[in-house]
């Protein structure tokens, strides 16, 4: 029985979450029905459905490219956000474990900071 | 009380459920008025009197614009991906709402011999469920912008996508000063420290500095509203939505800007904590404020370029909010 009051407690803490999500969730879910059911009806018309262009519209290319910037921001996101991620529980724990997680805060830093450098020396970080 | 105290004491679940109800409408209300207010600010500060037409001093304005939005024309266009086009502004409205959950905005109370917390949840992981939240939403301006297959829509959801990815990593650095001080993720708990200790915003200037111009970004609010601007894009992600599905979108933005807003309260200004007056006074005195001050950068600042912008975002704030984690760190440890 021990074995599962633990989960259950914990459960017990996110369960006005969960609520509270239910709810939120609902909201928008019903304004989407109400979309429909109050909405005028609409005239049917070619022009309506045509996705907006200035000039004559051909709809957009089937295979649209992009500025390679795009990716090279998202690579660049995924690294950084990863750091934050570990950043975060040793950020907690600073106050009490002190200069050792100090120490491997900044060696942690320092291991980002290097490629960071690189990135900027390269012209990673700008917007062409 | 002492968050120790606090958790100590149970609500009963059908308070919780009361909360969560009364909360969530609440939320929802005070979007309905920041429209209004937003209006009439930007009105009085270009020198003309903004919406005063419907109800005694505009007041019943959110009443009819909610009534328009509701009976415009329901359509899809030509290309869109149904399914996607009609759920993105549902997960758009969901996670801005959901995020609010873990805002506290009183010291919990006891009314009736039972008890009722300050906050909808208390958990170990508040921030990070924040951070997490506005990361999902993101998704919807992504899917949104791409199942309505339209070229401005594309542009600009790949736009945001960019915009936002790049703003929260600052965004995150910006707040781990905060956390290195407090010693956890739990807002009551950083609310507590403070009362302890002092105000954040003083020994983190620079943080809340950071922490405020990123989310001004993240809520895609002037002068980083990129992802909507109307002279390039036509209005980016939601050029195709129209009616309660484009109102969605706009309630995301507003929700955000709310949950933001009384993100920075809780972390950086004492939360809920004042003298006299009792704790929500204070909290939404200390919200109102932060939400002027968003209004009042919309009126003054012309937006960034978006070269500008990545730049600002890559090379300034990246550096200085690791800057600011780092010295942090140091100067916590050696006192």
């Amino acid at each position: 029985m021990r074995a599962v009051a633990v989960p259950l407690a914990a459960l017990s803490d996110w369960f006005p979450f969960l609520v509270y999500a239910l709810i939120a969730f609902a909201i928008p879910a019903s304004m989407i029905v109400m979309s429909f059911v109050f909405a005028a009806r609409a005239r049917r018309s070619r022009a309506r459905a045509m996705p907006f262009e200035s000039g004559v519209s051909q709809g957009p290319p089937p295979e649209q490219r992009f500025t390679v910037s795009f990716y090279l921001t998202a690579m660049l996101f995924i690294v950084f956000d990863i750091e934050i991620v570990f950043l975060f529980p040793l950020a907690v724990v600073l106050g009490d474990v002190g200069w050792l997680a100090v120490g491997a805060f900044g060696f942690f830093i320092a291991m980002l900071v290097i490629p960071f450098v690189y990135d900027w020396k390269k012209g990673a970080l700008e917007w062409r | 009380m002492t968050p120790a105290l606090a958790q100590a004491l149970v609500e009963p679940w059908w308070i919780s459920v009361i909360k969560a109800f009364v909360i969530a409408n609440l939320v929802l209300g005070t979007f309905a008025y920041l429209t209004v207010v937003e209006r009439k600010l930007l009105g009085r500060m270009h020198l003309r009197y903004g919406p005063n037409r419907v109800g005694p001093f505009g007041l019943l304005q959110p009443i009819a614009d909610l009534m328009k939005l509701l009976r415009k024309a329901s359509f899809f266009p030509k290309g869109a991906v149904t399914m996607l086009y009609i759920l993105a502004p549902i997960l758009a409205a969901f996670t801005a709402i959901s995020a609010f959950a873990v805002i506290p905005f009183g010291p919990g109370w006891e009314i009736g011999g039972y008890y009722v917390a300050g906050q909808i949840v208390d958990v170990s992981i508040a921030l990070l469920l924040i951070l997490a939240l506005s990361a999902v939403g993101i998704y919807a301006f992504v899917v949104g912008g791409w199942a309505s297959d339209s070229k401005y829509s594309l542009l600009g959801s790949m736009r945001t996508c960019a915009q936002l990815v790049s703003y929260e990593v600052s965004f995150g650095l910006a707040v781990l000063g905060v956390v290195i001080m407090a010693g956890s993720l739990r807002l009551t708990e950083i609310v507590a420290a403070q009362q302890e200790q002092i105000w954040f915003v003083v020994p983190q200037l620079v943080g809340f500095l950071c922490f405020f111009v990123a989310g001004v970004a993240e809520t895609n609010r002037a002068p980083f509203d990129l992802p909507e601007a109307e002279q390039e894009l036509v209005a980016g992600y939601h050029t195709e939505y129209g009616g309660i599905r484009w109102g969605m979108f706009q309630m995301s933005e507003y929700i955000n800007m709310l949950t933001f807003s009384a993100l920075g309260v809780t972390l950086f200004f004492g939360g809920w904590s004042g003298p006299i007056l009792p704790a929500p006074i204070w909290f939404l005195l200390k919200l109102g404020a932060l939400i002027f001050v968003f209004m009042w950068l919309r009126a003054t600042l012309p937006r960034l370029r978006y070269d500008q912008l990545m730049k600002f975002g890559w090379k300034v704030l990246l550096p200085v909010a690791t800057l600011n984690a780092i010295a942090t760190a140091v100067l916590v440890t050696i006192f």
